[in-house]
């Protein structure tokens, strides 16, 4: 678990009590203290380091980074200790039990009752113990399986799921249902964020488990190392709307801070900038050098060819907001300085260092461009 | 809470042990202990009538009516300390949380987060104590607002329930995914059934709480006393599948024993039985002998026109059941009977008793046609 800023004084003070938090739901301005909840995750990263270093956290807040090893939230009971200990005025709510398709597709009962429980936990504790706001994360794939395109934040519950992770898409379905029933119950403008396809550091690089972008990085890495051909599941042609972690993260603070409905927001680059799966491969392969074969394994499942989101809500309150592009105009550069700590989970820089020197300047045939601060998150 | 038979040896019995239980489960043959839970509802009493009445429970079963004044079911600690003591092989779970239209409308957060954990706790709690086959109780008052008719088993998900009761209409589906979900892990079958309107003997009468026919008897009851007209919401034209709690009941042992589908099943009359809310008012004002004016209260919402549901599954299944006619050959007394015992909770009784003299075969109106059988309904 990280504080942030580090200064805090001990959390352990006795003078802090409910009742300060309950001055904040009255409109009166006070020390906002939010928990981030999945806070070693994805997203919870992405947050962290635009809270530390972009200034994205105010004078005055605290920001609790809180990770499944600090607390077990299926737990009521362990909730309600964090909730205790913490008394955050407001709640980021990314903790999840998540997993790639096959696992999903296996234990939907458990991503079901895992999740609900979760999620039940953390809305209802917050409600008890007078949290202004929380902003949960659901995902375009909990969106009826059968549905026009594009879709929008309206159409979320108007059929079920795919079948392939129903009890996941349910549970995350039902965070919505808890919102609005909050709202219309005790007035709380309880949210949620719809993202579309995240990547960015610290990502999950598990291959079976993980997601399209880390899961292409760390393919190749292998295949570039072993010297074999880069295998990709299915055509390429399955179109994507890609959003960066950090973009995300800088969104998820307007909207903890500025959006003010219950319905939930679609988070991601406009239809205009779908790419296919393969754009996605192109772009890994230049930033790594790779050269070899890319063989498409058309046997496997595309997934939907095509599942754009609707960002038009997104755009009417934030016209001019830039996504970062998925490829820099110094693209090989700058995409390899996003692509090392990608790259290094603990696990691979272990493969690394076997297979190299020992040097944490030397990176898999990309130029030496490493500079110290990312070379830090190497090893955190 | 009730057992049957009575002469059931003390349950404390510390012989029998879980392991028991997993026998049934792997087919050999074992007695049977049969948990209701919500037992001292509509349905319960009367599934407990036929248990006890018509042989629906057989040789050698326990039989176990549960209430929400022995067990919370909505705590997971003594939902867990019930089965312990009980020990099911199968479980009919009726328990709920319920209300009328309004209370469902001020609280729809708390008829989802009360429903889910009741739900949750049933069906987990089965699925840990080995017991073989649990069935739940749907409705159709879950299904989707905007759908075609008429509805069968498969169009439940396939878009979002009314507004006003989404809170408890969630907590019900969620029934259904939990279910596939067990089967899909554990290959266990547990499943579900889905009753029209209902109606019978121990029902709600709480005119702002209760639903179409008792609120109908109670309303037809106090004009007749009072002298006033009988005041109808709606235009009277909706219409109605109409089920009696007893012929449910049968239906509800023959899915325990027989029905080996995961997926729910609709019970209910068919489409060509069909009646109006007018039908209705028309049978209770005949059976009470109400000859006064009756206004139909067009300002007040008649719900749904028609809601039509497709009972194909069943009569696939049962081609030959017989539903209870709503008004029978001998309907006015026919009708007296199951009025009468409909009629008398205790609170009605008391003013019965206050307005006439206390004489238990009288009745307002109505010829003296009550057996002392049907008299001791009045009492439990």
């Amino acid at each position: 678990m990280k504080i942030w800023p580090p200064s805090e004084p001990s959390l352990q003070e006795t003078d802090f009590n409910y009742s300060d938090t309950r001055e904040q739901m009255n409109g009166s301005v006070g020390p906002m203290r939010v928990l981030v909840t999945g806070g070693s995750g994805l997203v919870g990263r992405a947050i962290e380091r635009v809270v530390k270093e972009e200034s994205g956290g105010r004078e005055g807040e605290t920001w609790i980074f809180l990770s499944s090893k600090d607390a077990n939230l299926m737990s009521a009971e362990e909730t309600r200790a964090v909730f205790q200990k913490h008394r955050p005025t407001h709640v980021i709510h990314l903790a999840a039990m998540v997993g790639g398709l096959f696992r999903n597709m296996r234990q939907n009962l458990d991503f079901w009752r895992n999740n609900v429980h979760i999620n039940d936990n953390v809305l209802h504790t917050s409600q008890e113990f007078g949290v202004v706001k929380v902003v949960s994360c659901l995902s375009t794939c909990v969106f009826p399986d059968k549905t026009t395109y594009p879709i929008d934040e309206t159409v979320m519950h108007n059929g079920a799921p795919h079948e392939s992770n129903y009890g996941y898409a349910y549970a995350k379905r039902m965070i919505d249902v808890h919102n609005r029933a909050l709202f219309q119950q005790y007035g709380l403008k309880y949210t949620a964020v719809i993202p579309t396809n995240m990547f960015g550091p610290h990502d999950n690089y598990n291959i079976e488990d993980g997601h399209v972008m880390p899961g292409l990085i760390h393919k190749t890495y292998l295949a570039k190392k072993e010297g074999k051909p880069l295998q990709v599941w299915g055509s390429g042609r399955a179109l994507r709307q890609f959003i960066y972690s950090l973009d995300l993260a800088r969104l998820f603070l307007w909207v903890l801070r500025e959006y003010d409905e219950v319905e939930p927001i679609i988070l991601s680059v406009g239809e205009e900038d779908e790419l296919t799966v393969k754009d996605a491969v192109d772009a890994v392969a230049e930033a790594f050098g790779f050269e070899g074969e890319v063989i498409y394994d058309t046997s496997k499942s595309d997934g939907q060819i095509k599942k754009t989101a609707n960002n038009a809500k997104l755009r009417k309150y934030l016209p001019d907001f830039k996504f970062t592009p998925f490829k820099q105009g110094d693209q090989h550069k700058r995409f390899s300085i996003y692509v090392f700590p990608i790259l290094v989970k603990r696990r691979i820089l272990i493969d690394v260092f076997l297979f190299f020197q020992p040097s944490r300047r030397l990176v898999i045939g990309l130029q030496p461009i490493m500079t110290p601060s990312v070379n830090e998150d190497l090893f955190i």
